[in-house]
């Protein structure tokens, strides 16, 4: 299985970013993209996932790391002009459109208006300060960076790179913080109350942020003085889906009670009605259908200053993460086509796989068996010594 | 192989050994014609009784005999829904390679699982023996494979779950 697991994505890794290099290189030749600035190539950043390490997505965007780290290096300024799609519909475009020493790499995101609301651009300025220039149209943020003017120690630089590649995370992560803020400061004020006493507002905690991340999924954050709660809404297409992220569900929400290590792990509940900390928000359909509603608990342990940086990171990635393993153990059980590799990153496609190679194994064994029916001597020429045949008189 | 499986296999196996007495047989309504009859239905009096074997309500086979043919269906035990999309689509995946298990039949009959369709032709050259062996270790090996995926689904999402939720330690 690991064999089989490793190829695909391994092979589209490497191709990916040797695409990358490919199109970056020094001298350009006659065809590179600088001749078409309008159509610019296409390519989607694939996480590192190479089993065993595969397992955890990571956050930062692979594709923007690998050509920044390869600008930054000294090589011959290019010209560039690429569009990078990473998770949930979030698009980057790296472009160089003034002279080739100074990338601009601009961010789409879909919700953009939605984090502005919840204080993206303060997160974002205090990460990014001087490198923010006016947005890119069509885009919701730029920034930009001079290779004439960067850090001279190796590790500055990389932490730029890093920075850089973080973009996503970054301005995804302005209602966390805002949250996890929010419930300091409830938690202060609730310090000062008995559970009886305290007024109305520290006991109900802050508002809902809704953050409609995706098309029909979205991120509900709620801050309490005891507990930041995080809802992720997600839908299932396909029947199979529905049924194997139940499955998967039910791990998460198991996790915990078994496996004495996980104890501290922030508590999940899965349900497919709108929990009730989402009775206030409008445009739920009370029914669950389609949508599950998966809730993190996240409790003041996870919340602390420097815990706080990480888990904001990887509570981001549940999502992909989660629908990505359902996938995977599929190909593992039933196949599709590698195109969708592509569609939807890799998003999709390991159960799947799994199964596949499994069914087909015992496809193979059932052949087998039933070749056994078929006798296998029919007629067989037989010669005497000197090399005349017999022939069967009939 | 668990004690009422037993039974419900053999009673598959005896009942198939007896239906399986085909040969040869044109049709009477087309000139030139040879097809299976169970499949025909054009002639009632080449049809014989249909046989039902079910070992519970879940899990059961149907054999219809005829002159020329004889058509087995059956229905694989599914506890739940997890299994129901296993046996779905392994069957489905058996289903579009039916080329080459020549008695496989590329729709199951209502209400089954996966139907095989055996001629007088399959019979002739192969061993019929060996063809009940092929039926009755499928239905045996088919259960343990699904069980087999359900765990394996079952392991790989705890194991996603645990990674998932350890670095929050």
């Amino acid at each position: 299985m690991g064999k089989f697991l490793e190829s695909p994505i391994a092979i589209d890794r490497t191709k990916l970013i040797r695409a990358v290099t490919a199109t970056s290189p020094a001298p350009p030749p006659p065809m590179t993209i600088t001749g078409r600035p309008h159509k610019a190539t296409h390519l989607h950043c694939v996480p590192s996932i190479v089993l065993p390490v595969m397992l955890l997505l990571d956050y930062q965007n692979a594709l923007i790391q690998s050509l920044l780290t390869e600008r930054f290096s000294g090589a011959t300024p290019t010209s560039i002009d690429q569009v990078v799609s990473d998770f949930d519909g979030v698009t980057f475009h790296l472009s160089t459109p003034e002279s080739k020493t100074k990338i601009l790499i601009s961010i789409n995101v879909k919700c953009y208006k939605e984090l502005v609301q919840y204080g993206a651009q303060e997160v974002l300025e205090r990460e990014y300060g001087p490198y923010i220039v006016s947005p890119e149209p069509g885009y919701d943020f730029s920034v930009q960076v001079d290779l004439e003017n960067l850090p001279a120690e190796e590790e500055a630089r990389n932490d730029l790179i890093m920075k850089f590649a973080l973009l996503k995370r970054n301005a995804m992560a302005a209602p966390f913080e805002k949250a996890f803020d929010e419930f300091n400061k409830l938690a202060e004020e609730a310090s000062r109350y008995t559970s009886e006493s305290a007024p109305q507002g520290v006991q109900e905690g802050g508002e809902v942020m809704a953050i409609h991340y995706r098309e029909e999924e979205a991120i509900y954050i709620k801050a309490n003085w005891d507990r930041v709660t995080v809802i992720f809404s997600t839908v299932f297409r396909e029947e199979t889906d529905r049924i194997f992220g139940k499955v998967f569900l039910q791990e998460f929400v198991d996790a915990r009670r078994r496996v004495l290590t996980l104890q501290n792990a922030p508590q999940v509940l899965f349900r497919s009605d709108p929990p009730l900390e989402l009775a206030n928000v409008p445009g739920l359909s009370a029914t669950g259908g389609e949508v599950s509603y998966v809730t993190f608990v996240l409790f003041p342990r996870h919340l602390t200053p420097h815990r706080r940086y990480e888990n904001i990171s990887h509570i981001q990635t549940f999502r992909d993460y989660f629908h990505y393993h359902i996938k995977a153990s599929k190909v593992c059980s039933f196949s599709r086509s590698y195109l969708d590799y592509y569609k939807e990153l890799i998003t999709k496609h390991v159960l799947q796989a799994y199964i596949h190679t499994r069914m087909r194994k015992r496809t193979a064994d059932f052949l087998q068996v039933l070749n056994r029916a078929r006798p296998e001597n029919e007629e067989r020429e037989r010669k005497t010594a000197s090399g005349r045949t017999f022939r069967v008189q009939g | 192989m668990s004690q009422s499986l037993r039974p419900y296999l053999q009673a598959v196996r005896s009942s198939l050994t007896a239906a399986l007495t085909i040969s040869n047989f044109a049709s009477q309504t087309s000139e030139r014609h040879n097809c299976p009859e169970v499949e025909a239905n054009s002639s009632p009096e080449i049809l014989l009784n249909p046989l039902h074997i079910s070992r519970n309500e879940n899990e059961k086979v149907k054999i219809e005999p005829s002159y020329n043919s004889v058509r087995i269906s059956i229905r694989i035990k599914q506890a739940d829904e997890i299994e129901h999309i296993l046996v779905h689509k392994f069957t489905r995946f058996l289903t579009q390679r039916a080329e080459s298990f020549f008695i496989l039949r590329r729709k199951p009959v209502e209400g089954y699982d996966i139907s095989f369709l055996i001629t007088n032709f399959h019979t002739e050259k192969m061993l019929t023996h060996k063809l009940i062996d092929f039926v009755i270790e499928f239905m045996e090996e088919v259960d343990k494979e699904i069980s087999e995926m359900k765990l394996f689904l079952n392991a790989r999402a705890r194991f996603v779950a645990e990674s998932f939720l350890t670095p929050f330690d």
